[in-house]
């Protein structure tokens, strides 16, 4: 039967398949296959002279890993067990070629068993047969011989290389043992290290060595797991001095080697190796499978809460920007009808004050004319010119209308917000009267001659007066009544009379005819003033009717666009939450998986774990 | 002939002036008063360093004298600044108040003083005055573990820091110490591998492994960059050896007598040593447990080797001990590359003070004298050496061959003794000296106008020269005088 931490583990890997991590997947698989393995791999590490390699060789009794007070380990050495012993160094053939990053095939050279520490320890030395890798010993051991393999480190230092290398070991590894001296007690950096080394491998020893040199080992101890227990680091505190495990096996002193604490260390590891498959395994699982598992719930978290930041400003904004657009036209429509308004009363004016001044210009000429002329003499062509003048007026006044009619159109346009590319008024300005038409007939006035008879009548009327004057006085001289002298004065004053009645008449025709004139001027300008009055009106008609259909069109634009937007929001809202609801579902089947691989690791670790709670 | 002026002098003359600029402002006054007063003081040394690096053990072993470390509170590190005083005494200065006294107990020739229910917060550093040939030219500052880089250059002359294997972090740190201080990039430090006795499981040639590393360590141009100096110290055993107990040396001699085989079966941990069921120690649990706080089991062992091997005298042992913990050699660097430019490294931290003032308050009468004081300090031979110096251990400046070797020791990076900076016995006689001075100065003078050097190169090449003129007015009475 398969173990149930290995149907957890498969699940999770096909769940990284699924949500296109192959990166996660492929690690867990590897993973998968170490596990499978019925060996322990154990990892060695700490910082530099915390008695890593002297560890081992405690172990196993065997100075199979080099020791020295300087960084010594410059490579990882892997112990296991070997029925004769027998060592090999693998180097990395493509740092030979002077190109260290193209690794090339590795190489297994065999070389003595004694040999092996100093190849590995060699500092300095340039690189004869390549960059070794690392090593591989084999030795009978009883210890060894159950499956148990040991792989010491180089120091892990401040830089990152080191440390990657450390994580991507433990990564590999089933168990950890975490050296570290009992000279001081565990610093920042052992810490974190120890931190994040329990998100890859969960089965972490420390070993605190060097206790035969400290004498108050036992408070280092208690305060190592205080540290260790407040960083909710799960890991067993193992003191032990490989000194004293040496001395005991030099003098096969068993109380010594029970004081050295390795028993202990044998015993833990012995235990771990038979429940590789029992206890290993499925804390490994939920703990490995656990991370990887909140790495993808954490993709998908974020994958929920990033549209639900942008969906609520997105709907508002536009309804906001539609709303303002609103308010823009109905302001911008206002302040039109204003603009209009005043514009075609001031050009009603100004038109009406134009004609006026033009028509009383031509009453002047025509004062001026029949000051002098005699209508008698000059209508006929007086008439041609006053028709002439008139209809001048009436087309330079009526341009002027349209001229002004026109610009009020673009001002009043022009004003709106949106731009209207054609010019309502013109169509009707084109329809304009002929201004000719305002200019009616003139009536000819009455203007009587003088005519022969009435000479002869108004010229005996006068030397009537003269005859019988001067015939009264010449008759006291004797003189008859009639006589030369007194028909002389008849006849002058006959003619004076004749004279003056003629002028009389002048003055009245001409009064008759500036009377006409004046009479006719008065006609045109009201029926020209009644055509461009009306016409500023409908002008002025056009135009409101133009604003408001504009302005509608354009409410009417806004609120289609708004009302697309709402529904695309609709839209948008509805495929969310359908994702949303998506992702709840994966996301569920995760927190089922988590929970399967946190009952299986026995234990709930802080961290991660906690905050994969669903948040719908 | 008038003296040319030292730079104690310059920045005196500058920092007076400066004071005339701030009539004004009690607070740049009073701080430039301050700094003015530092260049009267003894050179102020920091013991800095990381958790549980062996600070406390490095000040007992360089001032002689069990005093360190102080703690507050329930055991939380202080700043604690250690003078050569007539009688002991101490005081807590508050953050921003005057001193306060406190008073000071000496119990087992340890100093003692009670800071329980004194908070952290409440104290920014604590005085102590305390008899000690050690402290005479000094003032010695233990500093808590988390001290950042500038405090370090602001209220130190020098540093001594202590780190059981100079880590990245440690590198970084002291790093900013040096651009921090003025003129920057100067290398003030020197670096102690501290807990050297804890190497390679407490063998009895632990030391001499321990020397050899840090030989390794000084080889390597990044902690080279930073610190003169790399040392070896033990700090326990150097503490101990230096405060050697008549009682103790009885203690330890009682157990060099014990046979070897025993004595080692006894001292193959520190829990064997103490346990009670021992018949073979002739000491009562206590004084063993006492013992082994004063030495550590390998002080044990390498004291008992001693006297097995004839170390029988308490004077002996104790001198034994102390020659072989490396705090000789520590005491010697730091009067070589401390003691010796006292004067120099003063003048700069004060120096520094007016740049600090500057920043705060800025005038620009003030700012034209921080620009005098800088010209005033390079046109100092002492500064250009201390400058080459850095500049030859930092790798910014290069010379070919073993000129480099040559000019870093001319210059006094090896000691400003004239034996020293000539690379000869101190006891050579002077005939030799001066031919040995003459060489140098010829052969310098020539790489002073040498057309394959660089142009820094030559300017390097002229201050050695410089150095050789002022060795040769070192050698006088002339020996026509003889």
């Amino acid at each position: 039967m398969a173990p149930s931490w290995l149907a957890v583990l498969d699940d999770t890997i096909s769940a990284c398949t699924a949500h296109s991590r192959p990166d996660l997947a492929h690690r867990l698989q590897r993973r998968r296959a170490r596990l499978l393995d019925p060996r322990l791999r154990v990892l060695v590490v700490g910082l530099l002279n915390q008695g890593k390699s002297q560890l081992i060789n405690a172990l196993l009794n065997a100075p199979v890993c080099a020791v020295g007070d300087d960084l010594t380990t410059t490579a990882p050495t892997v112990v296991q067990h070997a029925e004769s012993p027998a060592a090999a160094l693998v180097t990395d053939s493509g740092a030979r070629n002077g190109n260290p990053a193209i690794a090339g095939p590795a190489e297994r050279v065999a070389v003595p068993i004694d040999e092996v520490t100093r190849q590995v320890s060699r500092r300095a030395e340039p690189n004869m047969a390549g960059r070794v890798v690392r090593a591989e010993i084999g030795i009978p051991r009883k210890l060894l011989a159950d499956g148990l393999v040991l792989i010491d480190t180089p120091a892990i230092s401040g830089e990152t290389s080191t440390l990657g290398r450390m994580l991507a070991g433990a990564d590999q590894a089933d168990a950890v043992v975490f050296a570290s001296a009992a000279t001081a007690e565990l610093s920042t950096v052992e810490l974190e290290l120890l931190t994040r080394l329990a998100a890859t491998c969960p089965n972490i020893i420390v070993a605190l060595t060097k206790i035969d040199l400290v004498p108050r080992w036992r408070q280092v101890a208690e305060r190592n797991l205080a540290r260790l227990a407040s960083q909710r680091v799960a890991a067993t505190l193992i003191p032990c001095s490989a000194t004293l495990r040496l001395a005991a096996a030099k003098h096969g002193d068993t109380t010594i080697n029970a004081e050295s604490g390795f028993p202990e260390l044998v015993n833990c590891l012995q235990h771990q190796v038979a429940a590789k498959s029992d206890e290993i395994a499925p804390r490994t699982v939920g703990v490995v499978c656990g991370a990887a598992i909140g790495e993808l719930a954490d993709g998908l978290k974020t994958a929920l809460s990033a549209p639900l930041a942008t969906r609520t400003p997105d709907a508002e904004t536009q309804l906001e920007l539609a709303q303002r657009a609103m308010d823009e036209l109905r302001r911008h429509t206002g302040r039109c009808q204003t603009v209009l308004g005043d514009q075609v009363a001031d050009l009603a004016s100004d038109v009406e004050h134009d004609l006026r001044e033009r028509t009383r210009r031509i009453l002047r000429e025509v004062d001026r004319v029949f000051d002098d002329a005699d209508p008698r003499v000059v209508w006929e062509s007086f008439e041609q010119w006053l028709r002439d003048s008139l209809t001048d007026a009436a087309e330079a006044n009526l341009g002027w209308l349209v001229q002004r009619c026109q610009w009020v159109a673009d001002r009043v346009i022009a004003s709106f917000p949106n731009d209207v590319a054609d010019a309502p008024a013109d169509a009707l300005l084109e329809r304009m009267a002929d201004p000719a038409e305002h200019v009616g007939d003139l009536d000819e006035p009455r203007l009587d001659p003088f005519s022969a008879g009435q000479k002869i009548f108004t010229g005996l009327r006068g030397s009537y007066g003269g005859v019988l004057m001067f015939g009264l006085i010449t008759s006291l001289a004797g003189l008859p009544l009639i006589n030369p002298i007194s028909l002389g004065a008849g006849a002058a004053f006959g003619g004076k009379s004749i004279k003056d009645e003629s002028e009389a008449r002048l003055k009245r025709r001409q009064g008759t005819a500036k009377a006409t004139a004046q009479r006719h001027v008065d006609d045109f300008f009201l029926a020209c003033g009644k055509e461009s009055k009306d016409l500023t009106r409908q002008v002025q008609r056009i135009l409101r009717d133009h604003i408001t259909e504009r302005a509608e069109d354009l409410a009417e634009r806004i609120a289609a666009g708004s009302r697309l937007a709402r529904q695309t929001a609709q839209a948008a809202a509805v495929e969310r939450e359908q994702h949303r609801q998506r992702v709840a579902t994966q996301l569920r089947s995760l927190v089922d998986l988590h929970r399967r691989a946190m009952t299986m690791a026995g234990q709930r670790l802080g961290g991660t774990p906690s905050s994969l709670e669903l948040s719908a | 002939m008038t003296r040319p002026p030292t730079p104690a002098d310059i920045a005196w003359n500058i920092l007076t002036a400066a004071a005339e600029q701030y009539p004004d402002s009690p607070r740049a006054t009073n701080w430039l008063a301050a700094c003015v007063a530092r260049l009267g003081e003894p050179i102020r040394i920091a013991v800095a360093g990381g958790v549980a690096a062996g600070k406390s053990a490095l000040v007992n072993s360089v001032a002689g004298e069990l005093i360190a470390p102080i703690e507050v509170g329930a055991g939380t590190g202080v700043c604690a600044w250690y003078r050569d005083g007539a009688e002991p005494a101490a005081a807590v200065c508050p953050p921003g108040g005057p001193p306060r006294p406190v008073p000071v107990a000496r119990r087992d020739r340890r100093l003692h003083i009670d800071l329980r229910h004194w908070e952290a917060h409440q104290v920014a550093r604590v005085l102590v005055d305390w008899p000690a040939r050690g402290l005479r030219d000094l003032v010695l500052i233990d500093t808590p573990a988390a001290v950042d880089a500038d405090w370090l250059a602001g209220q130190c002359d020098a540093v001594v820091y202590a780190t059981p294997e100079p880590t990245a972090d440690d590198l970084d740190l002291l790093r900013s110490t040096m651009d921090l201080g003025w003129p920057a990039a100067q290398v003030t430090t020197i670096m102690a591998l501290s807990r050297a006795d804890e190497l390679g499981a407490g063998r009895i040639d632990a030391l001499t492994s321990a020397k050899q590393i840090a030989r390794r360590r000084r080889a390597d141009p990044a902690v080279h960059a930073v610190c003169h100096n790399v040392i070896a110290v033990a700090g326990l055993l150097a503490a101990t050896g230096r405060t050697l107990r008549e009682d103790e040396f009885a203690a330890l001699g009682a157990l060099a007598r014990t046979p070897k085989a025993e004595l080692d079966a006894v001292l193959l941990s520190a829990d064997r040593f103490v346990s009670a069921d021992e018949p073979r120690v002739p000491m009562s649990r206590p004084a063993r447990m006492e013992l082994l706080d004063r030495f550590g089991v390998f002080g044990i062992r390498l004291a008992s080797t001693l006297i097995r091997r004839g170390a029988n005298t308490h004077a002996t042992l104790a001198a034994q001990l102390v020659q072989r913990s490396g705090i000789n050699e520590l005491r010697e660097s730091i009067g070589r590359y401390f003691l010796a430019r006292a004067d120099v490294l003063r003048a700069r931290s004060a120096l520094r003070g007016l740049g600090m003032v500057l920043r705060a308050e800025p005038r620009p009468a003030a700012a034209a004298l921080a620009a005098e004081a800088e010209q005033a300090m390079i046109g100092t031979h002492d500064f250009a050496e201390l400058r080459l110096l850095s500049s030859l251990q930092c790798g910014r400046l290069t010379l070919p061959g073993g000129l480099a070797e040559s000019a870093e020791r001319l210059v006094g990076g090896h000691g400003v003794g004239v034996a020293e900076r000539l690379g000869l016995e101190t006891e050579a006689p002077e005939a030799e000296l001066r031919a040995a001075v003459f060489d140098r100065l010829g052969q310098w003078r020539a790489q002073s106008e040498s057309p394959l050097l660089s142009t820094r190169q030559r300017a390097a090449a002229r201050t050695v020269v410089r150095s050789c003129e002022g060795l040769l007015t070192d050698l006088a009475p002339t020996p026509a005088y003889n």
